[in-house]
């Protein structure tokens, strides 16, 4: 494999040279290679820079994956620090982010956490984070946790 | 082989980039639904009853078909176990479903024992021999169609997606004694069951093994294949009234719970009884008659049992206990539990009607 350089640019301006190989891991960059074979330089308007550098961090760490357990162990391990580092606003920046870069191996991963975080939330939590309204009126809410009452409720012996 | 970014920002090192992140809490973009659903597919039904109290819309995606294909794509669905009892002198039936208590909810990974338990989920109140459909994703009850001829105590049992339903009607003949649903076109059909006269009394037992169905008549045995249109009597029968109430079909091995011997499986190949090794950590069972169900359950196998309690009270408890199973070769198949636990005190009356579970 050649070591050709890409140097993809962020919606902030900021410039990132990598080789040829971890910019193809970002399929949109791969697409557009695949069109004109001579582009060295690529401007990502939907991310900015500090969470592309670190979609490219996660692209540089998979690039070649192994197939051996040994390897793959390894890299599980890794995907779990990676991850650790990140609030759960910077994830959700990251989905996007690798959503629109079309990186399905990180896609997957931030999807896991995200998921693995909100479960414990509470309902107020939750629309917070993702920055939505509770459109529910009283008797709205009332009538869904009713229809959910066997969630919420611990059972009780029931009466003879 | 790897380069060294351009960027000034990550070559200062000691993550400047995260701190810089939450310097600068730019508004959250909000996600799209792909991308949602994505996420909440990969969370446990467990959640979902908190997670559609967030929004409307929330609630629409929890309860989207979208949200089901995606856990199904990505191997995310789930087996519920259902428990239907009856507390006498109640004329209707109450269904259970197996979940987690409240305080427990952050160790539903970890399966641990004395967090498991039995939760009320709606009951049908259709009224008698009207069929009644539980939707699992959402624990609501639909009617469904009526069957053409009335039976009793019917037993049902599924082949390639369709339910056969079989039981005892008034006047038993061939072209009356088995009805099959298609839940896709949800319509009913006659059977022809060239055998069917014979049976003037209820199923007793039944059971689906490699696409054919066993249903035990008395002292009659006979065996109906769909996928051939054939019928025929069972000739192992004696083997085969071992089975009590306890038993149940996990990957085409009939499994059954026999108080002498615990739990047995039966090879068809050589017509034998075999006992199921392992089973480390499954309690004695206090009594022969305490063992009222063996489940199917993704797979696994669920144990229900009763115990009671000690002096005048009047309740007994519920027990559940998980076990995943594995064929180490043809004459040998190990349980191991993987939990035990009381998962519901009811009166010493109450009686188990039925227990299954479904994949979601």
């Amino acid at each position: 494999m050649s070591s050709n350089k890409i140097v993809l640019t962020s919606s902030d301006g900021e410039s990132f040279e990598v080789e040829e190989v971890v910019a193809r891991k970002l399929q949109i960059v791969g697409h557009m290679l695949e069109d004109d074979c001579v582009i060295n330089e690529i401007p990502l308007q939907n991310v900015t820079g500090d969470i592309l550098s670190m979609v490219i961090e996660y692209c540089k760490t998979h690039v070649d994956e192994e197939e051996s357990e040994e390897a793959q162990t390894k890299l599980k391990t890794w995907d779990e620090e990676f991850m650790k580092k990140f609030d759960i606003k910077t994830l959700l920046q990251i989905i996007l982010a690798a959503n629109y870069l079309n990186v399905k191996g990180l896609l997957d991963l931030v999807s896991q956490t995200i998921a693995d975080t909100i479960k414990d939330y509470t309902p107020e939590q939750i629309r917070e984070v993702f920055g939505v309204e509770n459109d529910y009126t009283e008797e709205e809410e009332a009538e869904v946790r009713k229809e959910n009452a066997w969630a919420f409720d611990e059972a009780d012996t029931p009466k003879p | 082989m790897s380069s060294p970014l351009t960027s000034p920002a990550t070559t200062n090192g000691e993550e400047p980039l995260y701190k810089k992140q939450k310097k600068n809490p730019s508004q959250i973009p909000s996600l799209p639904d792909e991308l949602l659903v994505s996420c909440l597919a990969r969370v446990s039904r467990l959640h979902y009853a908190t997670l559609s109290l967030v929004s409307k819309s929330f609630r629409s995606l929890i309860a989207s078909p979208e949200l089901y294909k995606t856990r199904s794509l990505f191997g995310r669905t789930e087996s519920c176990l259902y428990v239907c009892l009856r507390f006498h002198p109640e004329r209707n039936q109450r269904w259970f479903t197996l979940s987690l208590k409240p305080n427990n909810r952050t160790v539903a990974n970890n399966n641990k024992s004395s967090c498991n338990l039995l939760v009320p989920i709606p009951t049908s109140h259709n009224p008698h021999m009207l069929v009644s459909i539980l939707d699992c994703q959402t624990h609501t009850w639909h009617e469904a169609p009526s069957m053409q001829v009335k039976q009793y105590y019917p037993h049902a049992n599924v082949v390639d997606g369709k339910i056969y339903v079989a039981g005892s009607c008034v006047k038993p003949k061939s072209s009356n004694w088995m009805e099959v649903f298609d839940p896709k076109t949800q319509t009913w059909e006659l059977v022809l069951a060239t055998l069917g006269k014979r049976f003037t009394h209820c199923i007793n037992k039944s059971a689906v093994i490699e696409g054919a169905i066993y249903m035990f008549v008395d002292d009659i045995g006979v065996v109906y294949k769909p996928r051939e249109g054939k019928w025929a009597e069972i000739r192992s029968l004696e083997d085969l009234q071992y089975l009590g109430f306890c038993y149940c079909v996990i990957g085409n091995v009939l499994y059954c719970y026999y108080w002498r011997n615990g739990i047995i499986w039966y090879d068809f190949k050589i017509r034998k009884w075999m006992n199921m090794k392992g089973l480390e950590g499954l309690p004695q069972f206090p009594n022969y008659g305490c063992v009222v169900r063996l489940v199917e359950y993704g797979g696994k196998m669920v144990i229900l049992w009763n115990k009671y309690g000690s002096g005048c009270n009047n309740n007994k408890m519920i027990w559940c206990a998980v076990i995943s199973l594995e064929r180490r070769n043809s004459k040998e198949i190990w349980g191991k539990v993987e939990w035990v636990d009381a998962v519901l005190t009811v009166p010493v009356s109450c009686e188990t009607v039925c227990a299954l579970s479904a994949t979601v």
